[in-house]
Parts: structure tokens; C-alpha cells; sequence
């Protein structure tokens, strides 16, 4: 029997093997199995790397051949092929089909070699050296080389390119190619992230020169057979692809299905083999499908609800607790996410991170105790309107199950429902009393950089503490890891107790497929092995 | 001649209904209690989960219209969609209605560029597809009770127009509003006491369909995340937010399904057994 | 007679160019007011203002609303509606991809529907009363009433996961020859035709009930005519013009349920591209997308008109007075 290596867990003995072994084997669900797993005290994360090698191992190697049907979540006539702009699950999708990174990330979050075969840093990780591959030729037959990459990274920076990435490309000062295969990118500070951050979608990498991305080259396991914005595209296999044996299939049909029932019914009739975004209340649909598998992905993806710190009432303490109180998590849990979540504490970092805060208590649903801080914040009796809207995930529900209990203690929260579009742009971190959906960044550090710095561009609820950004600073440089994980524990307590944002769940992507569609393994950035299943995966007859 | 005009102007007002008729009364007005009485005849508040466990649960004792994808009481989302689906419906028809018909039967009267302008500005609201109309309308002021009903009043409008409007141009060149032009009757006088009563059965049945149709706009907006603020829905958003039960054969998809086709086949009943009598001399029934 | 349409339509053209106009006004600044323009879209939940004011200068978002409506009518007049904001794709261009699958869709459904909506109001109209005309009414009530997306979603159920017979999406590409592209259209054309036949079958049926009351349909019963005869010879022509502009609107309604039929089915049409195009605030797109709707209609409207004025006598020398 092959031994299987779990992470930060040894090996598992092998009477463990054998029962997860015999699990798959019966039939178990993807589900059956990490839920087996996860019980056996083993993390999500992990669980998920061990049942993939437990796949591996006793399935079959990958059959070439065959075209898959795909049916994303989103698409509009802003689809795009352009990395800079990417702008949800249906192009990067498509963007790892066409394009690799530097680098790419595994089920751990860790990056892997890509494009470059190898990177090092002086020390400071200020100034960075990839080393990169030399045998890959993009679609067109041009050879890839290090100004590739160069023209690639700094685009971000041209403000006029409107490129997603531009805020975070900030920290990069200058790109060069050092010789055809050598990449130097000097930092504006240290960053031990940077190769973590050039596996992201946004950092794939494009053919110097390239502006026009209507059929665009590049380097990735299929060429653009056809792709029309809003309708869909056809990706046929890269046969001179610089990863032997791989791709395994011929061509990938993508095209996004916005109305999740048509989605899933497509899915049941054998119309497309992989779809994604299942919403939980189906599912009981998907399990009486012999045919069909759930494949779930856990990770740190969470809703938030956001009470801005510069607004009356929200900006008051006493309310922001009340909040805190009066939210139901286990309920949110089981009506919302039919248990495919697991409860958070009021702060964003998930469970399966290394920096996660364990001994902190767990903010109970108190309807007591938020009636006390409501009274002393003086807002019963009044009337406070909260934003919620389809594109922040659930917000809908959640909003609803904390509206009926406020009713309950006296405090009447008037829902506003606003249109998908203009959500992000016109409500998120405008009004008072509202949602955000937010996804894993790969590191703590980004994650509480981006999110709660007192001066980040994305602090939902304009929380500032000195303490905090102190912390964070400190936490960054420091080199003793127990140091740094109080550090990290000591700012999760900061944020579970004053900042302005309350967190009920961190819920699962869940995406479905076809039986015979094999090769899927959960990398926590997102869908569909953080949409980057087009290389992986293949079909069995 | 004369005769048959006279016979014409007395039937509008008979107030008799067929026995389909009466039937399609009875469900109106049931609806319309329940929607007036809403908050007494709830059993549970519509936007409570009364039921941890039970999504889309079946038709039971306890939840006699079994439980929505949360673990709502469908049978309180129901009584509480009716004061939206009813209420809105009904409110924008007559207004609609109301704002057609005497356009319409305004411009068919008038003639010349009356009717050319007022012909124009309806093509125009008309030419644009409804729904995607409607979206912008209330993407830009919000989805509040008001704008709903202003917003689907609007857009059918013009179609009530048209077809009022076709009908009374049909009827404003008979030999008998020639004969009322002559002896130099007024606009008014023509339009209610000479066209409108011949021109009732398209405009009624119209009345039955843009009913419908308005009823299709609210649930189709409901599809496209703009129906009315939750945890209140009105029906249309009710089958759509429970459409993954479809599969599962969901009560919590299938009955506020039930209750939109049950208040418009009422008020077509009514409609048909009006326009039937309207006519009565002729009527085989 | 002739001449009354000619100047009739000579004078629909003139009209239409000015509806046009009006409509394409009411439009652009009815967008534009919405919240959000199509930087802050692209750029969506993660955008900066550095970020948004580039890309609005890229886009050239950054000029007053005036001066960009004058130059888009500029474009227009010349023939150029302009590329659009979020993809960069001339606007033709992408409209030019999507029409051709909306008309196909549009002819198969009048195609079908047409006829059996005159066919089912005619009988209705001459047997009326009897148990047919109930049953067809009822039956009418009920498909037009039922909300589309629930009836699209149930026929998915039904026809391609429980019994396999249709696909569940409406991919052409799969197709591979005729009867390949109508097993694929079978579910949206039937879900199209419910509410178009169930409108126009009961307005036919009212109108020529209306226009039996007329003098000389009375006449002619008095005269012996059989029911048959009256109901085609007598009231249809009197009744056409509202029929045919029950059909106009009908068909145009057709617009608005496609919208229903292109998301669940995946149908790469037109009244997709422009709920997308309004919600990604992609203004040239949406404008090109309104004018063609627009002149659309304008056009069946024309028709139906005409075809009235020459079906009715009465119009005939009433409107050559």
C-alpha cells in the first residue's frame, strides 16, 4: 500500500489508509469522505490533500481525449481574455486555460513552479530573482522569455490599462529581464508573498506587445478556438504544451449560466459535465443523481456584515456588539448554507489557517446581552435600514434571519434589497449597514493588510485602531513564529471586539460535475480547483 | 338604424353576471381579503424561520402549505405575497387601463395630429422591450411598492392605448357617430356615450390580458432580483426563490404558482362573462 | 387608395426617424443618471479611484454627458454607433452576432404561433360559447399566466433531466443540421409561442365578437347568412385591424419573454446582450440595442396599419376624406 503523506501530519498509519481507502472505494461521496475525515479531527484543508492522494492512488491515470462542457456562474458581454481586467470566475477560467503564471498554487496555498522553474530573493525579499523556463513557445510559436514577463507585471502599473491588480501591483518598483531567463523584480518593500501573489489570475502572464485580446496568444494548455463576450468560447488543445502528457482533453466548451437552476439542470441532463456555484438549497437535487458529484471546496470565503465606523448608529460600540450578539450563526449555517459552512468569530481568518486564533472564545447568539448593548446604543424603537444584495452572497438570507430577531427585541432594520449591478461600486462601504463577500487572500498578512489596515483601500467598515496597524506591522518582520502567531491572535482579538464588521460563517464553493469527469483537487482561492481545473482534469470514457 | 344604436348604449349597463362569472368574483374577492387581512390571517410572520431542519418541507399540519428553502411557513409567505401580487397587479391594470382607454379613445375621436402625436409617444415607451425597460426604471429608483405599480402602469399603457384606440377608430367612422357629429354633439359626449360603449368587448378582454401580463412583469422582476424588498415577496418572487424544490416537487414552488394562475383565470372569468352580456342580444348562452 | 399609403408610409418614416430620435435621447440619459458608470462596472468590486479615473479616461467617461451624446449622434448620422465601452468590439459588430440568433428565434415562433393563435380565435369566435371556446379561453389564461421562468424551468425537468428527449440548453453549436437546430429550439419556441398564442388567440376572438355587432354583420344574419360566413366573410376584415395590432404587440411581447428564454436556455440573442449591456452601463451598446428594438416595432406597427387600412373599407374612404 502506498503511504500517503499528510502535511503537518506525518503519515497516516495505515489502518487510517485502509479505512479511507475502503471509504472511496464504497462509493463514499467526495463528502462522505472529508466529512470522515474532518471528524477524524483532521483539518479541511488537509483532509482535502489527503483525499486527492487517496484518488490518486487508487485511480486510474488520466485518459486523454474527449471535450468538456463547462457552464461558469457569470458572463456578460464584459468577458474578457485581458489578465489586467479580469473580473470574476468566468475569465479566469478562461485565463488558465490560455495563459500560465509564473507560478501557480497547490491545495496549501503554497506556490509551485509555473512559468519560472525557480526564484530566489537578496534576503530582505526586497529584490527578486525567477528563474525561468526555457523550452515554452507561446500559441503562435514565438519563444516565451523574460521580457515576456516584464512587459506582463508592469502593465498593471499604467493606470490608463484599468487593471485590477494596479493597487497591489504597487508594491513592485521596477521589472527587468535580466538575461532571456532571468526575471529581477525589485520590491518597494519586503515581501515574502511575491511569488504567492504571481500565482493569482491577474499576474498571468502575456506575449510582450499584446493589446488587442480578442484572439490573444499565449502560453497556456489550449489556444482560443473561438470566443465571443457574453456567449461563450472554444479552447482546443495546445499540442506542443510544455507540461508532458498534459492536457488531457481536446477541447473545453466555457460558457456562464447566470440562473443557478439552469445551471444545475444542464448539469443533470448531461448537457455540460462541470458547473459551478451550486447553491446549497439544491442539493438535495444533486445527491439523487447516482450520476453526480458534489465537489466542495472549504476555505476562508465569508459574508460580512459591514456597519461603517464614520456613520450614527453604526459607528457606536455598543450597537456594532449589540450586532455581534443578535447574529445567529448556527442558524445562518443550517438554513443558509445547509451545513456547508463552518462558524466564524468575527474576524476573517479561517480555521484552516496556521495563524488562526483557536483559544479565542466563540462570540455566542446572545439576544439578551444584544438587547442590553441596543439599549444602552438608544436604538430601540428606532428604524435602521440595511443594504443587501444578490451579489453579496447571502446577504439576502442573513439579513432576513438578523431583521426577525431585531423585530423581536425592538429594533426595526428595514431591508434594502439593490441591484446586482453597481452593487460594489454605489453601496459596498457607502451606506451605513451593509454586506460584503469576501475571498481568501493566500496570507493572513494580505488579508488583514487589505482589509483592516487603517489606511487599507478595502476597509469595509473604516475601522481604525492604532494598536492594530502597529501589530500588523510588527508581525510582518518578526522571525519567531510562536511571536508571530500571538501577534496575529492578538489582532484577531482586536477585530472580533471592536472592528466594525460581523461575521457569521465561512461557507464552502461548492461546484458539481459529471461522474466521469476525474482529476479535481480543492484549491482553497476559489471553484473549480481555484479555476484552474482546464490542465488537471479529464474525462473517462 | 337608430334602433340598434339605442339597444347598443342600454346594454353597458347590465349588471348581471354569468354563473363563471360569479365564480371568478368569489376569487377575486377571496384574495382581496386575504390581502387585506394579511397580518391577522398569517399563522407566522412571513420572514420567521419556523423550522431548523425542514427545508422545503412538505404539506403537513403544522405548515399546510409546507416550508420554503429556508424553513419559512409558505402558507404566511403566501397570505403575505397576496397584499403585493393583488394589490400591485390590480393598482397599476386600472391604471393602465384607466390612462389607455381614454388616450386612446381621445385620439380616435380627435383624429389628425392629436392622435398622430399621442400615436408617436406611445410607439416609442411600446417599441422598448418591457422587462428590460422596467429593469432600468427601477435599477435607477429603487424596487418600493409605488414604483412598482407606477413603473407597470406605465409601460402597458400604451399597449391599452393601441388597442382601445384600433377599436374606437373602427367604431368612430360608423354611420351613427356621423350622425352624432352632425347634430354637433361634443368630444365627451361622443366618446363616452357613442364610442366606448361599442368598443368595450376588445377593451375588456384587453383588460383581462394586460392583467396578466402585468401580473408576468412583477414575478418576472422578481426573477431578475428587483421584485418587492424581503423578507416580504409577492408571488412571482416566491416560485422563483423556491425553484430549486422544482425537482424535489416542492409544495413551497408549486403553490404560489397555484395562486397566480387561479387570480388570473378569475379575473378573466369575470371579464369574459362581462364582455359575453355585453353583447346579450345576440348571445347564445 | 394608393396614394393615402404611400403618404401614409412616407409620412411612418418621417415619424419613425423622430421616435428614433426621442427614444434614443430618453435612453442615453436615462442610463447615464443611473448609479455607476461602465469604469466603475469594469472595474467592480476592487476599484480604486486612481483606477476608475484612468479607465474613465481611457473610455473617455471623463467628458460632460452632452458632449459625448452629441458625438455618439454624430456617429450615428455617419453610420458608426462606436465600439463598445467594455469590450472594445464595434457595436455592429457585436449586435451583428447576436440578431441573426434572436430573429431566427422570433420567425420560428411567429411562424408557429401566428396561425394557431388566428386558428384557435377564429373557432373560438365561431363556436363561441360552447365548451371549445371555454376550454381554449381557459387554457389560454393558463399559459400566459404562469410565470416563463417557472414553465421553462419545469419543461427543462421534464423534457431533458427526467426524460431525456430535449437538450436543456439551446447550444446551436451542438446541432448539426436542420432538424438538429429545432430539436435544440423546441423548448424555447414552445415556451415563446404559450404566451403569444394565448394573446393574440383571445384578442382575435374579441375583436371579431366586436365587429359581429356591427350594422352589417347584423344585416347579413338577418339575411341568412351561416355563422361560418359571417365570422370570415363579414366580421374578419372589419376586425383586422385590431387583430393585427393585437399581433404587433403580441410579437413584441415576444422581446420581452425572450429575455427569460435567452438566460435559462443559454441563447445567445439580443435581449440578453442589452439587460447585460444596461447593467455593465455599456451606453453605445444599450443605445444601438433601443434603436433597433425600436425601429423593430415601427416597422410591424406600420404593417399591421397598413394592412387595416387595406382590409377595411370603411378606413379606406373614411381616411381619404
Amino acid at each position: 500500500m502506498k503511504r500517503i503523506l499528510v502535511p503537518g501530519h506525518g503519515f497516516l498509519n495505515s489502518a487510517d489508509q485502509r479505512e479511507i481507502m475502503a471509504f472511496a472505494r464504497n462509493g463514499a461521496t467526495r463528502r462522505d469522505v472529508l466529512r470522515g475525515l474532518v471528524a477524524a479531527g483532521i483539518g479541511a484543508g488537509v483532509a482535502g490533500t489527503v483525499l486527492s492522494s487517496v484518488t490518486r492512488a487508487y485511480a486510474e491515470t488520466p485518459k486523454k481525449g474527449g471535450t468538456l462542457r463547462v457552464a461558469g456562474g457569470v458572463s456578460s458581454n464584459a468577458d474578457t481574455l485581458d489578465p489586467a481586467v479580469f473580473g470574476n470566475s468566468t475569465d479566469y477560467s478562461r485565463g488558465f486555460m490560455f495563459y500560465n503564471g509564473l507560478t501557480t498554487l497547490d491545495s496549501k496555498l503554497a506556490a509551485q513552479p509555473g512559468l519560472a522553474s525557480s526564484w530566489d530573493h537578496d534576503g530582505t525579499s526586497k529584490v527578486w530573482t525567477f528563474k525561468l523556463r526555457d523550452d515554452v513557445r507561446f500559441h503562435d510559436g514565438k519563444g516565451f522569455s523574460a521580457q515576456d514577463a516584464v512587459y506582463s507585471l508592469l502593465r498593471h502599473k499604467d493606470p490608463n490599462v484599468g487593471s485590477k491588480a494596479n493597487v497591489i501591483s504597487g508594491q513592485i518598483e521596477s521589472a527587468r529581464a535580466a538575461s532571456p531567463t532571468e526575471l529581477e523584480i525589485t520590491l518597494v518593500a519586503g515581501n515574502a508573498d511575491l511569488p504567492v501573489l504571481l500565482g493569482t489570475p491577474h499576474f498571468l502572464i502575456i506575449q510582450d506587445g499584446q493589446t488587442d485580446f480578442a484572439k490573444p496568444v499565449g502560453t497556456g494548455p489550449y489556444k482560443v478556438e473561438e470566443f465571443t463576450p457574453g456567449v461563450r468560447s472554444l479552447a482546443v488543445r495546445n499540442e506542443d504544451y510544455w507540461k508532458d502528457g498534459q492536457p488531457y482533453l481536446d477541447a473545453i466548451e466555457f460558457f456562464g449560466l447566470s440562473e443557478e437552476n439552469a445551471r444545475l439542470n444542464a448539469l443533470l441532463s448531461g448537457d455540460v459535465q462541470l458547473t459551478t456555484t451550486i447553491n446549497p438549497r439544491s442539493i438535495p437535487q444533486l445527491e439523487a443523481n447516482p450520476d453526480m458529484r458534489l465537489f466542495e471546496t472549504k476555505g476562508g470565503t465569508y459574508t460580512d456584515m459591514i456597519m461603517r465606523q464614520d456613520s450614527q448608529p453604526t459607528g457606536n460600540a455598543d450597537f456594532v456588539l449589540g450586532m455581534k450578539y443578535l447574529m445567529n450563526r448556527q442558524l445562518v449555517r443550517n438554513s443558509v448554507f445547509r451545513e456547508y459552512a463552518v462558524i466564524a468569530n468575527d474576524h476573517p481568518i479561517d480555521p484552516t489557517n496556521p495563524f488562526f486564533a483557536a483559544d479565542l472564545p466563540q462570540r455566542p447568539y446572545d439576544p439578551e446581552k444584544a438587547k442590553f448593548h441596543f439599549e444602552k446604543a438608544g436604538v430601540l424603537g428606532t428604524t435602521i435600514p440595511m443594504v443587501v444584495s444578490e451579489t453579496a452572497r447571502a446577504s439576502i438570507e442573513i439579513g432576513t434571519i438578523m431583521q426577525q430577531d431585531a423585530a423581536d427585541l425592538g429594533l426595526n432594520i428595514e431591508l434594502q434589497r439593490v441591484p446586482i449591478d453597481g452593487y460594489w461600486s454605489n453601496y459596498w462601504m457607502k451606506v451605513p449597514l451593509g454586506f460584503g463577500t469576501l475571498t481568501p487572500r493566500p496570507t493572513a498578512d494580505m488579508m488583514l493588510s487589505l482589509l483592516y489596515k487603517s489606511d487599507a483601500a478595502w476597509n469595509e467598515a473604516g475601522w481604525k485602531n492604532e494598536k492594530f496597524d502597529q501589530l500588523l506591522l510588527a508581525a510582518r518582520v518578526e522571525a519567531d513564529f510562536d511571536k508571530r502567531r500571538q501577534m496575529y491572535a492578538d489582532m484577531q482579538y482586536l477585530i472580533h471586539e471592536f472592528g466594525g464588521t460581523a461575521i457569521p460563517t465561512f461557507y464552502s464553493n461548492l461546484d458539481a460535475h459529471h461522474a466521469s469527469l476525474k482529476g479535481l483537487v480543492p484549491i482553497p482561492t476559489g471553484n473549480m480547483m481555484g479555476y484552474n481545473f482546464a490542465e488537471h482534469v479529464w474525462l473517462e470514457a | 338604424m337608430s334602433i340598434a344604436v339605442e339597444n347598443q348604449v342600454s346594454r353597458r349597463y347590465l349588471p348581471r353576471l354569468t354563473v363563471l362569472g360569479w365564480i371568478g368574483v368569489s376569487i377575486v374577492l377571496l384574495w382581496a381579503v386575504v390581502a387585506v387581512f394579511a397580518p391577522w390571517l398569517a399563522p407566522h410572520r412571513p420572514g420567521r424561520i419556523v423550522d431548523m431542519n425542514g427545508v422545503f418541507g412538505p404539506i403537513s399540519g403544522t405548515f399546510p402549505f409546507g416550508t420554503d428553502y429556508m424553513g419559512r411557513d409558505m402558507l404566511s409567505r403566501v397570505i403575505d405575497g397576496a397584499r403585493y401580487t393583488v394589490g400591485v397587479s390590480i393598482a397599476a391594470t386600472m391604471l393602465a387601463s384607466f390612462a389607455g382607454t381614454t388616450l386612446g379613445l381621445f385620439a380616435a375621436v380627435a383624429g389628425g395630429w392629436a392622435d398622430n402625436i399621442l400615436s408617436r409617444i406611445m410607439d416609442s415607451i411600446i417599441s422598448l422591450p418591457s422587462t428590460i425597460f422596467a429593469l432600468v426604471i427601477i435599477a435607477g429608483l429603487g424596487s418600493t411598492v409605488p414604483v412598482l405599480i407606477g413603473v407597470a402602469a406605465f409601460l402597458y399603457t400604451p399597449g391599452i392605448y393601441r388597442v382601445a384606440r384600433a377599436a374606437s377608430v373602427n367604431v368612430v367612422v360608423m354611420d351613427f357617430i356621423e350622425v352624432a357629429r352632425a347634430r354637433g354633439e361634443g368630444m365627451g359626449y361622443l366618446m363616452l356615450r357613442e364610442v366606448l360603449p361599442n368598443m368595450m368587448p376588445p377593451v375588456l378582454t384587453d383588460f383581462g390580458v394586460r392583467f396578466i401580463y402585468i401580473m408576468l412583469l412583477i414575478s418576472g422582476l422578481g426573477f431578475l432580483g428587483l421584485g418587492v424588498q424581503p423578507p416580504n415577496a409577492d408571488w412571482g418572487t416566491l416560485v422563483y426563490e423556491n425553484l430549486a424544490g422544482l425537482g424535489l416537487g416542492a409544495p413551497a414552488v408549486f403553490l404560489p404558482a397555484i395562486c397566480i394562475v387561479s387570480l388570473a383565470l378569475a379575473v378573466n372569468l369575470i371579464v369574459d362573462s362581462f364582455s359575453d352580456l355585453s353583447k346579450a342580444g345576440s348571445s347564445e348562452l | 387608395m394608393d396614394g393615402l399609403i404611400i403618404r401614409l408610409i412616407a409620412q411612418r418614416i418621417g415619424l419613425t426617424i423622430i421616435i428614433l430620435f426621442i427614444v434614443a435621447t430618453l435612453v442615453f440619459f436615462t442610463t447615464s443618471v443611473l448609479p455607476g458608470d461602465a469604469a466603475q462596472a469594469i472595474l467592480g468590486q476592487y476599484a480604486t479611484q486612481e483606477t476608475v479615473d484612468g479607465l474613465r479616461q481611457t473610455l473617455g467617461l471623463d467628458r460632460p454627458i452632452p458632449v459625448r451624446y452629441v458625438e455618439w449622434l454624430g456617429g450615428m448620422l455617419t453610420g458608426d454607433a462606436g465600439n463598445s465601452l467594455v469590450n472594445k468590439l464595434p457595436v455592429f459588430e457585436i449586435i451583428g452576432s447576436r440578431m441573426p440568433n434572436t430573429l431566427f428565434l422570433g420567425a420560428l415562433t411567429a411562424a408557429i404561433a401566428v396561425p394557431l393563435a388566428l386558428f384557435l380565435g377564429v373557432s373560438a369566435a365561431i363556436w363561441r360559447g360552447s365548451i371549445y371556446d371555454r376550454l381554449t379561453s381557459t387554457l389560454a389564461v393558463l399559459g400566459m399566466s404562469t410565470p416563463e421562468f417557472f414553465v421553462a424551468t419545469l419543461a427543462v425537468l421534464i423534457f431533458s433531466v427526467q426524460l431525456g428527449w430535449l437538450p436543456a440548453l439551446a447550444n446551436l453549436n451542438t446541432a448539426q443540421d436542420f432538424w438538429g437546430v429545432l430539436r435544440v429550439l423546441a423548448m424555447p419556441i414552445a415556451i415563446l409561442s404559450f404566451v403569444v398564442v394565448a394573446q393574440m388567440a383571445r384578442m382575435t376572438r374579441a375583436a371579431l365578437l366586436s365587429a359581429m355587432q356591427s350594422s352589417y354583420v347584423e344585416m347579413a344574419t338577418l339575411k341568412g347568412a351561416s355563422r361560418l360566413r359571417i365570422v370570415l366573410r363579414h366580421a374578419f376584415p372589419n376586425a383586422l385591424g385590431p387583430i393585427l395590432n393585437s399581433a404587433a404587440l403580441a410579437l413584441n411581447s415576444l422581446l420581452s419573454g425572450v429575455i427569460f428564454v435567452e438566460i435559462i436556455f443559454n441563447y445567445p440573442g439580443v435581449a440578453k446582450l442589452m439587460v447585460d449591456a444596461v447593467s455593465t452601463r455599456d451606453l453605445p451598446l444599450v443605445q444601438a440595442c433601443a434603436m433597433i428594438f425600436c425601429a423593430g416595432y415601427l416597422l410591424l406597427v406600420t404593417v399591421a396599419d397598413v394592412a387595416a387600412i387595406l382590409a377595411n373599407p370603411r378606413l379606406r374612404t373614411g381616411g381619404a376624406k
